[in-house]
Parts: structure tokens; sequence; C-alpha cells
């Protein structure tokens, strides 16, 4: 195995973390503190803990939105600060679903989807064509025109997803994607979310506390005080 | 959608503060054109005054940039008739005299049967008959402006002249002029036997060699003296150069002030928008395609006031023209290229203003951006 993470490739590997750490306030706060984790190309992981345990920041660094103070992260067998150009490994290969779904209030919801398109080179007609079949194809054929402040939070969240979709990444995060949602939209977004997983066959990383969103997952990390402390299935409600 | 669209929706999305932007951006670029216009009216009104003579040179002593040249003896008129390409050449004798209760006057004195007198347009009155005879004429605007006829006196200095004749030119600055007989003039100002402009008029199809090669020996014979053609004539005259510097002083202080309003715009814009920023750097917009956005918005804003700003400018100076105070006495000048000026000068000017916050917005870290609500 050589350390300079170039062209070092492992068969179905996406993501590779070893000795991932990241602090904050000059290393007197340590969110991280040594994660070490592989995920495989088309798998469904649930990062699970508490608040403060460190899974946004990892959700984070699996992002690029954000770099480790130390360790090595690999996508794809590349090392992510041999990757270049991080927007564009972002716009190209990352699809992000957020809590709070961000998107441009200003924006209908056709118009949102198709804000990661202006990086790849389609033209605007082809945009659109895209952007109209991925909202028909989270349900909301019909709400095309809508901004976001007429649709409801599920329909928000639905959104989002269409628009994570945009440039089909390889890697999808979603950053407590329920926490905004009643128990019935949750329902709805996370059976969305594990049907386009497994159809498009995509990698899924769900950040969440729930102990109901991680059961959607194939396989859960769990964390505390910044250190993967399990890593295994979900558990199962007691019948 | 194209990125065009996501400009014009940032932009209208707080319209108010968009519109005072454009507003206050109209006002710079409204001055600019007007000062500018009034200034290049003033100089054309300057060269029309030779060129509608049909002068095609002006010969004047060497002094300072004064707009009025020191005097010298009307002999030298003689020389410059022997020259070659010199079809005719008469003298003249001008100066700024306060009239009456008249603001200051253009009064020229011109030698009789001379090429100066031919494009005047008689519309009262008759021409002064003889260099004896205690007559002026004036232009339409100073007849208006001193309240003038046919018929009645006028005080020049220490002599009494009648108004023999009003008349019309196609130069601004003859229409507010009073115009005698040569002799006449220099009695009245006591400088006898003497001018301070020679206009020259020159053999038709003169070549620009032909009329370098007169400059150099106009300056070659008459020692101490400058041809100039009728443009060089207005653009070294300090009148002139003064209301330029005046209208261009002036125009960069409003733009100064207008680039201040719209940086303040667009960086509070930026500033509300830091959160929606980091939604763009997170889904992978790259910081230069950030950094266009918001400078885009920013020359839109420069753009639309300066499209305001020229119709603005343009329709104060026509107001102007038309006031009784200065009716006939400014003339703005408006051309493609002024128009062309004042867009350039507010694309420079949004860009300008929005290229700080652009700079701001564009290197925010994406995670902590969206922290920002």
């Amino acid at each position: 195995m050589t350390e300079s993470g170039v062209g070092r490739q492992t068969a179905g590997v996406l993501v590779e973390a070893r000795d991932l750490r990241r602090t904050f306030d000059e290393g007197r706060v340590e969110a991280l503190r040594g994660i070490n984790f592989t995920i495989n190309e088309g798998e469904f992981v649930a990062i699970q803990g508490p608040s403060g345990s460190g899974k946004s920041t990892l959700l984070q660094l699996l992002g690029a939105l954000d770099a480790p103070t130390a360790g090595v992260l690999h996508f794809r067998g590349n090392s992510f600060d041999l990757l270049g150009d991080m927007a564009a490994f972002r716009a190209r290969t990352v699809g992000f679903i957020f809590q709070s779904f961000h998107l441009l209030p200003t924006l209908s919801a056709i118009e949102n989807v198709q804000i990661p398109m202006f990086e790849m080179p389609w033209p605007a007609q082809e945009r659109r064509r895209r952007a109209k079949s991925l909202l028909e194809a989270v349900g909301l054929g019909d709400r095309l025109d809508h901004l976001p402040p007429k649709l409801s939070g599920g329909e928000r969240q639905r959104v989002a997803i269409a628009r994570s979709l945009a440039n089909e990444p390889a890697l999808l995060l979603a950053d407590e994607p329920t926490g905004n949602l009643d128990s019935v939209s949750a329902t709805r977004i996370m059976d969305l979310l594990e049907k386009i997983q497994s159809e498009r066959g995509m990698t899924l990383v769900v950040v969440t506390h729930d102990a109901a969103v991680a059961r959607y997952a194939r396989r859960v990390l769990q964390m505390l005080d910044g250190k993967i402390v399990a890593d295994g299935s979900p558990a199962r409600p007691p019948m | 959608m194209t990125f065009f669209t996501i400009i014009c929706k940032n932009l209208l999305r707080r319209r108010t503060r968009s519109l005072l932007t454009i507003a206050g951006i109209a006002i710079g670029i409204g001055a600019v054109v007007a000062l500018a216009s009034l200034a290049w009216g003033f100089e054309t009104s300057w060269v029309r005054t030779y060129t509608a003579r049909g002068t095609d040179m002006i010969v004047t002593k060497v002094t300072s940039q004064s707009p009025i040249p020191a005097p010298f003896a009307q002999e030298r008129v003689r020389d410059l008739k022997a020259l070659p390409h010199v079809v005719q050449a008469s003298g003249l004798l001008t100066d700024l005299i306060s009239i009456e209760d008249a603001p200051t006057v253009l009064v020229f004195g011109w030698e009789a049967n001379t090429f100066l007198w031919e494009h005047l347009k008689l519309v009262n009155g008759r021409w002064p008959a003889n260099d004896e005879e205690p007559v002026v004429v004036l232009g339409s605007v100073a007849a208006d402006m001193m309240n003038k006829t046919v018929g009645s006196s006028v005080q020049i200095e220490t002599g009494t002249f009648k108004i023999c004749g009003i008349f019309e030119s196609s130069a601004l600055a003859e229409n507010g002029a009073v115009i005698m007989r040569l002799p006449q003039m220099q009695r009245v100002t006591e400088q006898d036997g003497k001018v301070n402009f020679i206009n020259l008029k020159l053999a038709p199809g003169t070549t620009q060699q032909q009329i370098e090669e007169l400059r150099q020996a106009i300056k070659m014979q008459l020692t101490g003296f400058k041809a100039f053609t009728a443009s060089e004539v207005a653009q070294n005259n300090s009148a002139i150069q003064v209301a330029k510097a005046m209208s261009w002083a002036t125009s960069g202080i409003a733009l100064f002030v207008g680039a201040i309003g719209v940086m303040n715009t667009v960086l509070m814009s930026v500033f509300e928008r830091l959160h929606e920023i980091g939604i763009l750097l997170a889904i992978g917009w790259r910081r230069s395609r950030i950094l266009r956005m918001v400078l885009y918005e920013s020359i839109m804003l420069g753009v639309a006031g300066g499209i305001l700003g020229s119709v603005l400018g343009t329709v104060t100076v026509k107001l102007l023209e038309r006031t009784p105070l200065l009716h006939g006495k400014i003339e703005g000048e408006f051309s493609v290229f002024l128009f062309a000026l004042a867009l350039i000068i507010s694309i420079g000017l949004g860009a300008l203003g929005g290229l700080y916050p652009a700079i701001r917005g564009s290197r925010m870290h994406p995670s902590e951006a969206l922290r920002y609500e």
C-alpha cells in the first residue's frame, strides 16, 4: 500500500479515511479524533451519533467542504489533496442534501434544480429538460414553477434531493435530511432516498441522530466524541 | 434558466434598493452627459464661429492663452495676403465688453467688404454703410438680451452707437455678439491701427501638408505669431479649457459618489446573501462564477443607471437651452461618442463598485458561509 495516494486503486472502494482528524479553535476543540473507515461504491451508510459527536464535520470532509487537520482521505484511490479543483469535485461527484434544504428562495423549484448544472457543459434547454425529469422522479412534476416558500417542508426537501442528483453524482451526502420534517414527511423522504439509492446504484451517506433514519441504511457507523465506536448493521427495533 | 436570469432575479429581489442605486448612478452619469455636452457644445460653437465665416486659419500673436489675444499692427494682414494658398486675409479686432446692464458681450470690429460678413443673415434693418458711420449690428440673441431693436442706441465704452440692423448666424457666439466696422471698434477701444485676429481663407483643395507649410511660413515671416486652424483655436482657448476642466471635475465628483453608492448596495446585498453564496459554493459553483455573478449584478446596475442618466442629462440640457435666462447662450452637443462614453463610464462605475463585494463574496469558505442564516 503506497502512502502517496496517487493512482492507488482499490476495487470497489469509493472513500477511504485513515486516522482522520479535524480540530478547531487552534487545536483546543477536537471534532474528529482519528477516524478510520472505507465506504464502497453503491453502499448506503448512515453515520449516527448524538449532537457534537463529529458526524456533520465528517460529512463536510467527505463532501470536500472542509479539509482535515491531519490524516488521509481518499476518493477512488486518490487523495483529496490531489483531486485539484474542489469546486469541480463537489459539482460533478458529490450531491448534497441539507437539513434546512438550502434552496434559493427567489428561484422556482425547476430553477433551483438547475443551479448545479451550470458547472456542466449543458445548454439551457438541456438543463431544463434534466431538471424537469428529476422533479418528476421525486414526485414534484406539478410543482415545477413553485417558489420554495410556496412548498411544504417535505416538498422542499424533494426539490433539494432533485438538485443533489442534478449532475449525476457518485456520492450523495445527506445531513439530517429529515431533521426539519414531521414524521410522515420524514418517512416519505427516507423511502424516496432509499429508492433513488437502490435504483441508481449510487453511494449514499446519511448523517443522523435518529435511529429510525439510520435503520434505512445497510450499514451504520456509530460516532461518539469524534470517534467511530461501532461499525455494523443497523440495530433493529425491539419487536 | 440562464446565468443572466439569476442575476436579474437577484437584482429584482430588493427592487427599491436597486432602483435607488440606479437613480444615484443616473444622477452621476446625467451630470457627465449634461456637462460634457455643454462643454463640447461651447467648443463647437467657437469652431463654428470660424467655419461659418469661411475661415480656414486664424493668426494671432502668441501671448497668453487668453480668449482675447493681444492687439498688433494691422499691416500684418497685408503681409499674409502675399503668402501661397491664401485667397483672402481679413483683420479683426475683438473684445469682451460690458454693455449697459447686460453682462459681458463679444464685440467685433470687422473690415468692410470681406468674406467675414458673407455668412450673416440680416433679419431686420441694414448693414453699416461706411467706416465713419457710428452704427452697430446686433446678433438676435444679443438684441433680445439687451432688449434693443433697430433704431435704438447702445452705449459701448465711451461711444454711443445706433443699431442699424439685427442678424442671425449659425454660430452661437455670433448670435450673442455686437459687430461694427473695424475703424469704429479701433476708435472705441483706443486701438487705432490694430487688430488681434487675422482670418485667412485658403484656396479650395489646400492639402493638410500645404497647411502645415503655410503654418511654418507664417511662423518664419512673422516672429511671435502663430497660425491655428479653427478647431485648434477652440482647443487652445482658455475659456473652453476651463469649461471642460470644470465639467470633468464636477462629473468626477458625481461619479465618485455614484461608485460609492454602487459599492454600498452591492456589499449589502452580498452580506445579506452570504448563506446563499455558501449554498452555491457547496453545490459546486466555482469562486470565479460567484465573482462574475456579483460583478455582473453591479455592472447591470451601472448600465441601467447609465441609460437613465443619458436620458436625464439630455433632457436637462434641452430644458436649460429653452429657459429664458440661458436661451441662445448654451448649446449642448450630443453625439454617439458622448453616449458611448457615458455607457463605458457607467459600466466602469458598476465594475469598480462591485469589485470589492464580488471578491469578498467569492472568497467565502463554503462551510462558513452555510452557517449564516
